[in-house]
């Protein structure tokens, strides 16, 4: 599903790489987790995904697709295929959450009688039923969050990336948005998320990838946030 | 693609950029209203030389007891000179008809152009008068050829052209078209910076907006139409207040003001000014889906 071999990023305007000789492999239904501390290049990974950034060096295969040969007007059918959510929701705040998740089928050239069918149905799974009609600001942290995880999770991408889901959101909430996160991995879809949530990762038993000045230092099937687990 | 999505995304823009847009309107409104008088005052003078190339004449003066040209030698012309320059001019391919006009039809033509100044008349005798040949010509613009030909004939004092009189005119009115041209060629670069600015201000207030639809695979066309109509919508309007102001520049300084003034002219018809409202509407979406393309593709990354 996601293949990066030998990623070297380099941004312009730092000498250090930002991601350097990089090889990940990534399978269908898999949930990874990406740590690392800050400006370890976990955000610079999750942007070559979406192709928001292009390799310096190495290939990046996203569902089936080479990014480098991949044209730049076939790069939204590409972001179609991936959800994502952020650690700062991301929602406009003038829609309500209805109109929120709306808006990702519309301006994909979704009809109306699509979005009334699906939109509830995916409200309910994240667990938001009955609250489509509220505005964002009405809502809690994590009740936003879910709204977030509805908007990219509704087109039924093949893969979730999720940037530090839970930084903005205290431990019990953050255990529910990793619950919704766990029951999306099952229907299929592949999840990413960075994070530096050591109790998440712990709790999760998922496979870890640890990056490190731009290296992959550690990946571990069932691994957990700190060293020698 | 969804029309309502759309439309709705084009007055949420335009509203939230009031000021601006309004900026926008009433400069390419401005601009295209002095294209458009431009265009009208090219084909009014196109309309008058139709109307006046028509009638112009060239005059060719016959030597009279006072003339003071050389080629007159002080003589007034000769019956057989008369005829003579008569037959050459019926002769040349290029006149259509020649009429002649003696002393006592020029004193009579004399005294009813100023019959309102009896006095001038009174001063003037037949004699002082010269007899002519009134010659017109197939086509107007070859004056020269046939003033040089019969310039230097015995018992011609003058050759003169009406059309030379009207050409002075016409230069005023093509002066004219320039300056306008000049103030509207400035003021569609003002409306170019101007909708190059607003579309600016727009994809930027709403780049939370943009930037989730980018996430969530909207294509380019998508992202970009909203704005790109935006920017069209508000030429488009600008380009109709300006055939607003072209219909009344005809309605009323035209066809109120100059008809009854000077109706010894014809003036441009309404065939004219429907011919160029077309044109300014054209001008007003090209320009502004021109300004609003290469602005977006410059700060609305895709």
């Amino acid at each position: 599903m996601i293949r990066l071999q030998h990623v070297t990023k380099v941004y312009s305007a730092s000498a250090r790489p930002a991601l350097e000789d990089v090889t990940v492999d990534i399978a269908k239904g898999e949930f990874v987790f990406l740590v690392g501390s800050s400006g370890s290049g976990k955000s610079t990974f999750l942007r070559l995904l979406l192709k928001e950034e292009s390799p310096t060096k190495g290939q990046v295969h996203v569902a089936g697709k080479d990014l480098a040969r991949l044209s730049n007007w076939k790069v939204p059918a590409l972001r179609r295929n991936i959800g994502c959510v952020f650690q700062d929701f991301r929602l406009l705040p003038n829609k309500t959450v209805f109109q929120n998740v709306a808006f990702a089928l519309e301006v994909i050239g979704k009809g109306g009688h699509v979005v009334n069918k699906v939109v509830p149905e995916v409200l309910d799974l994240v667990g938001l039923e009955g609250k489509g009609g509220r505005m964002p600001d009405e809502l809690s942290g994590g009740e936003q969050q879910r709204v977030a995880v509805a908007r990219a999770f509704v087109n039924r991408p093949m893969i979730l990336i999720a940037d530090e889901p839970t930084g903005n959101l205290d431990p019990n909430t953050s255990v529910g948005i990793m619950k919704l996160l766990d029951r999306i991995n099952r229907t299929g879809t592949t999840v990413v998320m960075a994070t530096h949530d050591a109790a998440i990762v712990d709790s999760m038993r998922r496979r870890v990838v640890e990056l490190s000045m731009g290296r992959v230092v550690r990946d571990q099937v069932r691994g957990v946030y700190g060293h020698g687990a | 693609m969804r029309a309502s999505f759309v439309l709705s995304e084009i007055g949420i823009g335009l509203r939230r950029n009031l000021t601006m847009t309004i900026a926008v309107v009433v400069t390419t409104a401005i601009s295209l209203a002095l294209f458009g008088s431009a265009l009208l005052i090219r084909s009014q003078v196109s309309t008058m030389k139709d109307f006046w190339y028509d009638k112009v004449e060239v005059s060719v003066y016959l030597c009279g007891e006072e003339s003071t040209s050389p080629n007159c030698n002080g003589s007034a012309v000769t019956p057989e000179q008369r005829d003579q320059i008569q037959s050459d001019l019926q002769g040349s391919p290029l006149v259509q008809r020649v009429f002649y006009e003696s002393q006592q039809e020029a004193y009579q033509r004399f005294s009813e152009q100023f019959k309102d100044s009896p006095e001038l008349v009174q001063n003037v005798s037949a004699d002082a008068l010269p007899e002519s040949f009134r010659v017109k010509l197939k086509d107007p613009t070859q004056f020269e050829v046939i003033a040089s030909a019969i310039r230097d004939q015995p018992g011609v004092d003058e050759v003169q052209d009406q059309k030379a009189l009207l050409e002075n005119f016409f230069k005023l009115l093509t002066t004219l078209q320039l300056f306008a041209l000049i103030i509207a060629g400035v003021q569609v670069f003002a409306a170019v910076l101007l909708i190059s600015n607003t579309i600016r201000v727009a994809a930027f207030s709403r780049r939370r907006e943009t930037g989730i639809m980018r996430l969530v695979g909207a294509s380019n066309l998508y992202i970009q139409l909203p704005f790109l109509l935006e920017g069209v919508l508000a030429g488009l309007v600008g380009a109709v207040f300006a055939s607003g102001g072209v219909v009344a520049l005809k309605a009323i300084l035209i066809d109120r003001l100059l008809k009854p003034s000077f109706p010894i002219t014809a003036y441009v018809g309404w065939d004219a000014v429907i011919a160029v409202i077309p044109v300014l509407l054209l001008t007003g979406i090209v320009l502004s889906g021109l300004a609003s393309f290469l602005t977006l593709r410059r700060h609305l990354r895709v």
